[in-house]
């Protein structure tokens, strides 16, 4: 994957996901993991390379056929990426809208069964009570919650989740990291999630693999992997960034 | 990620834009000396007159202006190690180091400047015909202007009133019709959304060329062709304000777009939904509110606008200001003058505290 300018962000990354899988993606920032995972979905369009998802490939598909095909995979965000003026339950709604009628939704309607399920969603993340509020009222934490609700109204078969607690408080992210869990033992979904802090990999991935300038440099179990081999691969430099404390 | 200009052909490209602001400053400069000297040379025109800007304007050589710049811009930039940088290259942001830390007084280019700055000064000078000793002397003829406005006339009072009310609805149906069209308009006329395709990049240009044009257009001048196309009174007034509307309104509602946080329209594209769900989602809720706070701005610069419309024809209080203007009926242009600045001064103050509201 090359950006316009010149920067190239991935290269050679060869990589098979297997369905059930908890994926950790590990590296510093501007490793690529971002891109990696945007790649997946086609928020980039990669320069060269394939990509496929339950056996097509998604770098061929346009149009109608992409969409069919996002709304198997779910998004989440560093930054959350809620639509802040709306309630909270809208947000989880607008996880719908790949399968929903384009006028109603477009007048933000959904039909009473979608809002029954999205409100289902809401107490998986323990946020009911919230549904009325504005996403902007939220914590941090709670927004991030309500983002995970909405990935699980997509009703997807794989979450790509971006460094999902990177901006959270360090308190909070088990809090969070314990619903994508859930996500991957309970409901069976893949999950790709970026991370930076090796106690969340090892305590959540079921397999690791570590990103440096774009290239694969590391597969395999999170166990194998600690800070030894983190500095090995980083650099004496680098300090593996150290968990909350919590759990 | 700006790719530096390494290739030869890029070179190439920077050396003669450089040339080329060199050249036109430096003919600029030329034909400004010229000017002056026959400004200071005192010659007389056909009529045994001093001649005057205007005249000398037509005698200038530009030929020989052009010509000569050419000249010596092409020779500037050939003697670039002995003369320093050109303007043209200090303006394209290529000054060495070295050069750019020096004063202005140390540098040919520096003294190019202050010296073409004079020349600017001069020049306007002549050409805009300042007479200073005019200015200060003959302030008795203005003096029952200013008599006048300062004693209104109650007489034009109550046309005037009523008057006023045409002008806040003329410049409120301009700005209420201007809206939707604004609206769609902004989504083809932001960078952010037209990268896409080709047809959208093409839409845009389309878009921003035409908008571009439209408000350069002076309100005036489209009042002057729909009152030809519907008549003199306050509905060619409200259409002139819609057009020229219609175009301010979509560029600052495009720009609201550009500047959106991308994140919710990444997030609403990876569930699936289409390009007007994206849109609809991830970005109208967050251009909402500064919309609200352009729009009522507009309605403000459009009330302020309408005062002045009706000096053409197009209604609202300017209508009968411009007969009392022309028979000098100066109690009752006082009138008008401070029925339209009280009106624009609540209008300032209104469309202030609402968009402190929104925002």
């Amino acid at each position: 994957m090359v950006y316009p300018g010149g920067v190239r962000a991935l290269a050679g990354v060869d990589l098979e996901v297997r369905e059930g899988e908890f994926l950790a993606v590990l590296g510093l920032s501007g490793s690529g993991k971002s891109t990696l995972l945007r790649c997946i979905n086609r928020l980039i369009d990669p320069s060269e390379g394939r990509v496929f998802i339950f056996g097509r490939e998604v770098t061929a598909l346009r149009g109608a056929e992409l969409r069919a095909l996002r709304r198997q995979v779910a998004m989440i965000f560093q930054q959350f990426n809620l639509v802040k003026r709306h309630s909270v339950l809208s947000n989880v709604l607008s996880g719908a809208l790949g399968r929903s009628k384009l006028l109603p939704s477009l007048a933000l309607a959904f039909p009473a069964a979608e809002r029954e399920r999205a409100v289902g969603c809401l107490e998986r993340v323990g946020l009911a009570d919230r549904a009325e509020s504005r996403a902007d009222a939220l914590s941090g934490g709670q927004q991030q919650r309500v983002a995970i609700a909405r990935a699980l109204m997509q009703q997807p078969e794989l979450i790509l989740a971006d460094e999902p607690v990177a901006s959270l408080d360090p308190a909070l992210r088990h809090s969070v990291m314990r619903h994508i869990e859930a996500l991957n033992r309970e409901e069976g979904l893949t999950v790709l999630c970026s991370l930076h802090d090796i106690d969340l990999v090892a305590r959540y991935a079921t397999r690791l693999v570590a990103l440096r300038d774009g290239r694969l440099v590391w597969d395999g179990t999170p166990a194998g992997f600690d800070r030894a081999t983190f500095k090995e691969i980083y650099g004496e430099e680098a300090e593996p960034a150290s968990g909350s404390g919590m759990g | 990620m700006t790719v530096p200009a390494s290739s030869a052909r890029g070179r190439a490209a920077e050396r003669a834009s450089i040339v080329a602001i060199d050249w036109a400053l430096i003919a600029i400069a030329w034909l400004m000396v010229e000017f002056l000297a026959l400004a200071f040379s005192g010659r007389r025109g056909p009529t045994g007159m001093l001649l005057t800007a205007e005249q000398i304007l037509d005698l200038l050589h530009y030929a020989w202006a052009l010509l000569g710049g050419l000249g010596l811009a092409a020779a500037w930039s050939a003697l670039e190690r002995v003369l320093g940088s050109s303007p043209g290259r200090s303006l394209t942001g290529g000054v060495p180091a070295s050069e750019a830390e020096l004063p202005w007084s140390q540098t040919v280019r520096g003294w190019f400047a202050a010296v073409f700055i004079e020349l600017t000064f001069f020049t306007g000078w002549l050409i805009t015909e300042l007479e200073l000793v005019t200015f200060l002397t003959k302030f008795g003829k203005a003096a029952d202007i200013v008599r006048g406005l300062a004693h209104p006339s109650a007489s034009v009072l109550h046309e005037g009133l009523i008057l006023l009310v045409q002008t806040i609805f003329l410049a409120f149906m301009a700005t209420a019709f201007a809206i939707p069209i604004a609206f769609v308009l902004a989504f083809p006329s932001a960078r952010n959304l037209t990268r896409g395709s080709r047809l959208a990049r093409i839409g845009y240009l389309v878009s921003r060329t035409v908008m571009n044009f439209v408000r350069a257009v002076e309100p005036l001048v489209w009042a002057l062709i729909f009152i030809s196309w519907v008549g003199i009174g306050p509905f060619a007034g409200v259409l002139a304000l819609w057009v020229h509307s219609v175009a301010a309104l979509t560029k600052l509602y495009s720009e609201q777009i550009e500047s959106i946080d991308p994140g919710p329209m990444d997030a609403i594209t990876a569930t699936g939904a289409s390009t007007l769900q994206v849109l609809r989602y991830g970005v109208v809720p967050q251009v909402i509110p500064p919309f609200l706070s352009f729009t009522i701005y507009r309605w403000d610069i459009n009330v302020r606008m309408s005062t002045i419309i009706g000096f053409v024809g197009g209604g609202g209080i300017g209508y009968i200001l411009k007969p009392r203007v022309d028979l000098g009926e100066w109690g009752e242009v006082g009138t008008l003058v401070l029925l339209i600045a009280a009106t624009v001064w609540v209008m300032d103050i209104l469309s202030a505290k609402i968009r402190e509201r929104i925002v």
